[in-house]
């Protein structure tokens, strides 16, 4: 996880030398019509804008650990009003176990939009289902 | 000799002091007639949640020759046109402004205020800040071309009204691309409904792109948020996500 949050950092630096800043990749990558659900292990959380990233483990056909994440919107619209539970920057940290439940990516990647949150206790964090 | 003259002096002095104070004092074209300020957010009207988030009204405006083809030959990001991002010329997408009205429809809020002869709008995204003059003057003629315009407003009753002009021709009216040319002016009728909504009637004319104005109206919800960075140029902490998103291999991963 180290070495993908460097990469992804010098990736990030490159994006910003070269004034390409990458942007939002719209609805399209994602499948509307369809849901998965995965449970795991929360691997990192990122309050961050554009989109709040979260990446879990999950155990996977045959014991094999599949690293998923997921997007959410921007961290200034989870902690206001709009939401029933506002969201922080410590509302998940690695070693939660969560549910999440969004539409999967259309390519196959374990990777999600995500539409809803549910930790140990049953608290659903976030629910767009 | 030297008294007399001395409070000759003072005379005038005083009479100066009045008349600036006195000038200073006389009320200007400033005062606003309904209290507009606030943090307010979108608030789409039901049924139009799908088209409301790239552009301003469920049909296309009719568009000029030209205007048409600038349109076709553009590759926007949203709406049934999309492409990815890695091939729209959606300039937004490398942080330039949205321009005026684009800024509309950022799912983010913003903010009035207002001020004696003025009035703010403070927008959520990426800080931009429209400046809407309501002292009375003119709009300038010696301001090179923008992304937000030149805003000169005027009250009708409780109605704020602003025109804005001096647009450059890089942004696109919404995020499907139709466009407008530096000849574009946006009216917009600012009052608070029946429904204590801000509601935005616009209406653009640009002879140049559109075959006749284009009319429509936003509606914003007032809240009690406060407005927080959100900067355009945090796409880049997103790009990892983004990247192993788009160039997952299924089989490299199996």
């Amino acid at each position: 996880m180290s070495n993908r949050i460097g990469l992804g950092f010098a990736a990030a630096l490159a994006s910003l030398a070269t004034m390409q800043v990458a942007a939002h990749h719209g609805a399209g990558v994602f499948e509307p019509e369809k849901k998965v659900t995965v449970e795991g292990t929360v691997t990192d959380f990122q309050f961050v804008n554009p989109h709040v990233l979260v990446y879990l483990s999950v155990k996977g056909d045959g014991g094999k650990d599949v690293q998923w994440g997921g997007e959410l919107t921007s961290p200034n619209r989870l902690a206001r009003d709009e939401r029933a539970v506002k969201w922080h920057k410590e509302i998940l940290k690695p070693g939660d176990r969560i549910t999440v439940t969004g539409h999967p990516a259309r390519n196959g990647a374990p990777m999600m939009d995500i539409l809803k949150i549910v930790d140990a206790k049953g608290t659903v964090l976030i629910d767009d289902e | 000799m030297n008294r007399e003259r001395n409070a000759a002096v003072a005379s005038v002095c005083a009479l100066v002091l009045w008349v600036s104070a006195a000038t200073a004092q006389v009320p200007t074209k400033g005062e606003h007639n309904a209290d507009l300020s606030g943090v307010w957010t979108n608030q789409n009207v039901p049924g139009t949640g799908e088209w409301a988030i790239y552009t301003f009204s469920k049909d296309l405006p009719e568009m000029t020759a030209w205007g048409k083809a600038r349109f076709d030959a553009s590759k926007p990001q949203r709406g049934p046109r999309g492409v990815p991002v890695a091939e729209t010329d959606d300039l937004v997408y490398k942080c330039y402004p949205p321009g005026t009205p684009r800024i509309y429809i950022h799912p983010f809020p913003m903010e009035i205020i207002q001020l004696p002869g003025r009035v703010l709008m403070i927008f959520e995204y990426d800080h931009l800040v429209r400046q809407i003059y309501t002292d009375g003057r003119e709009h300038r003629t010696d301001l090179a071309v923008s992304w937000m315009g030149d805003s000169i407003g005027h009250w009708e009753g409780k109605t704020l009204v602003i025109e804005t002009n001096n647009f450059n021709d890089k942004t696109w009216i919404d995020r499907i691309a139709v466009p407008h040319s530096d000849k574009m002016v946006l009216t917009e009728r600012l009052h608070l409904n029946d429904q204590g909504q801000l509601q935005i009637d616009m209406r653009i004319d640009d002879p140049v792109a559109l075959a006749k104005p284009w009319e429509f109206s936003r509606y914003y919800r007032k809240t009690d948020w406060t407005i927080e960075e959100l900067m355009c140029v945090d796409n880049a902490t997103y790009t990892p996500f983004e990247d192993a998103l788009l160039e997952f291999d299924e089989e490299k991963a199996e």
